[in-house]
């Protein structure tokens, strides 16, 4: 049980982290679930999780910013991070630019409407580096 | 001080006769009522300066010889009472000194003793022909000093030195100077640390057979207990009658309000967004968790429908994100961030990514050979948007073994992208409708293609929002050109 690895949801729609958590687990993974930016924080202290999913848009803290907080922090910055964008989803485009320009050191990223299929595929490609 | 036109309308010119002399005094008042003006006069110089303390005259007779105050001290008082006033000065004792003396002292002309009613006639008229013209200036001068100082923008006049000639309240309130008159300062003094003088310098620079408005958009901190603000600064040289620059007017226009109405729209484009989407990104997570088997077994009939219920959440999807693109691009907010692109790295991405979706339609998606291209400053992720719209629409509408093919090269001043097919084409009729909203062109051709009816719109308003234009070149059955033209970044 716990040689299986711990992946964070985070998401302020609670029916898009369920959905999210039903095919991580389908697929032997533990998962955590968060709501917003500053409940993350706390469960990522609490269980050190291997990667973090994490939304854009949330109440009290951003995905952006807990994003670079994470990244700054010698603790936590192995932690990987995937970011979940609907920003980047209008436009069909390799590149990844964020709508401010600034750059977030995620390690990866996926846009939404998010597929299940390719959200595994990132998350085991990030795992295995 | 009366009005020229009314002074004329009720009863003519008022003319003042200033002499001892009673001869004269009746001679002058009968010619010069024959000729309509209202005329009175005066026995002596203190009479005379009594009645000119009281009432404007348009010209003032004036005898010199007179016993007690001399016409002389009349002159000189009468031009410190009113600098404009127009004196002709009468005298038996007409030699050069005295009237060298007189015009000295401000008189406009010198008339000898005797004189004919027709010599009389003349100068008056010739002193009142100048009266009017001082008028004219004086209120024209006083018109433009009340229009400009009520006006709500700052307006700032300066001499081909930079030193200001003008600077109406509003200037001095946008500038934060209260440091009294401003009239005679460098420019420097008067708007240290902004871009001000750097415009003024570019207007004075400006060559004779141009004219054209040096726009900046200016943030003026919030330091000196004033809350931030965004003026527009717009500077313009003027010419003398040679056509040489003597001068540059700068107006300031506050944009502050504008600047914030932009940001609440942003920000409430950017919160529908997220809440409309939201939801349907949910769901679609939900059925894929039910069509993945994760929550029980599915037959196929359920998986079926769960299949068409996805479909339909993503066609919604893409609609809501092109339509909130669409409210953002129109309402002038994507030229809030520009960068400068490579246009051939975009072009190269683009083609490399619709490669996947060319392929699937047996279609060959070719990227010309690119020459050199100018950097260019836009939006990247709309520029990328433009690109995308057309490049899908060129797959969509060509039949399977097409071909579509990327070009760019520059044009004039221009950036020209184009994306070519030898698709169904657009018939003349429908070339103008097809980059209207919600315009799709319906035929048993498009009848299995989807889309939003958005994306030309889309393609339009974001290459206009750049100062481009779209142009399309199209056969029914042969093809379509659509090319975009970006401004570059030089201008």
């Amino acid at each position: 049980m716990s040689d299986k690895q711990l992946i964070l949801v985070v998401d302020d729609d609670p029916d898009l982290v369920e959905s999210v958590s039903m095919k991580l687990e389908n697929n032997g993974f533990r998962v955590g679930k968060a709501y917003d930016g500053v409940e993350a924080w706390e469960k990522i202290r609490q269980e050190k999780p291997d990667l973090v999913l994490l939304d854009v848009m949330m109440p009290r803290k951003d995905g952006y910013e807990l994003c670079r907080e994470l990244k700054e922090d010698p603790l936590f910055k192995n932690i990987v991070v995937v970011l979940l964008t609907a920003v980047a989803e209008s436009v069909k485009s390799s590149r990844y630019t964020h709508q401010d320009g600034k750059t977030t050191p995620a390690d990866d990223y996926i846009a939404k409407p998010i597929d299940l299929g390719r959200l595994m595929d990132v998350v085991r490609d990030n795992l295995d580096r | 001080m009366k009005h020229g036109a009314t002074a004329q309308n009720l009863g003519g010119p008022a003319i003042l006769v200033i002499d001892d002399e009673e001869r004269i005094r009746d001679g002058c008042q009968k010619v010069l009522c024959q000729e309509g003006f209202e005329v009175e006069t005066a026995d002596c110089g203190e009479l005379g300066l009594k009645m000119i303390e009281e009432k404007f005259y348009d010209v003032i007779l004036l005898d010199l010889m007179m016993p007690s105050l001399s016409g002389f001290d009349v002159l000189s008082r009468v031009k410190a009472l009113h600098p404009d006033s127009v004196i002709i000065v009468i005298s038996g004792y007409a030699t050069v000194e005295y009237s060298i003396e007189a015009m000295k002292k401000g008189a406009f002309d010198f008339m000898p003793k005797p004189f004919t009613p027709d010599q009389l006639r003349l100068l008056v008229t010739k002193a009142l022909e100048y009266t009017r013209a001082l008028k004219d200036i004086a209120d024209e001068k006083s018109r433009m000093r009340v229009l400009i100082d009520h006006l709500r923008d700052g307006v700032m006049a300066v001499d081909a030195g930079k030193c200001v000639v003008l600077a109406n309240p509003a200037f001095l309130r946008m500038c934060s100077y209260n440091g009294g008159e401003a009239v005679g300062l460098d420019v420097e003094q008067l708007c240290s640390g902004s871009r001000i003088e750097s415009l003024i310098d570019g207007a004075l620079s400006m060559p004779e057979d141009e004219l054209v408005e040096n726009c900046e958009e200016l943030v003026r901190g919030g330091g000196g207990g004033l809350p931030e603000a965004v003026l527009s600064a717009r500077c313009v040289p003027f010419r003398d009658r040679a056509g040489r620059n003597v001068g540059a007017i700068t107006v300031l226009h506050d944009i502050t309000a504008q600047k914030k109405m932009e940001q609440i729209k942003s920000d409430f484009v950017s919160m529908v967004s997220h809440e409309v989407r939201s939801p349907l990104n949910s769901v679609l997570a939900q059925l894929h968790v039910i069509t993945d088997g994760l929550a029980g077994e599915v037959t196929p009939k359920q998986m079926e429908i769960l299949g068409r219920a996805s479909e339909k959440i993503k066609s919604l999807l893409s609609l809501s994100t092109e339509l909130l693109d669409l409210a953002r691009i129109e309402s002038g907010l994507i030229t809030l961030d520009k960068e400068r692109v490579n246009p051939a790295e975009i072009l190269e991405d683009q083609a490399a990514f619709h490669e996947a979706a060319a392929r699937e339609k047996r279609i060959s998606l070719e990227l010309d050979p690119l020459p050199e291209l100018p950097s260019v400053v836009v939006n990247r992720r709309n520029m990328e948007e433009v690109l995308s719209n057309l490049i899908t629409n060129a797959i969509n509408y060509t039949p399977e073994g097409g071909k579509v093919v990327l070009s760019a090269c520059t044009e004039d001043k221009y950036l020209k992208l184009s994306v070519r097919d030898n698709g169904i084409g657009i018939a003349p009729e429908e070339q103008e409708r097809v980059f209207a909203p919600f315009y799709r062109i319906k035929n048993e051709k498009t009848r299995f293609t989807i889309g939003t009816g958005l994306g030309l719109a889309i393609v339009k308003s974001i290459v206009e929002a750049h100062g481009g234009y779209v142009r399309l070149q199209s056969e029914a059955e042969r093809g379509s050109t659509f090319d975009v033209y970006f401004p570059g970044s030089d201008s």
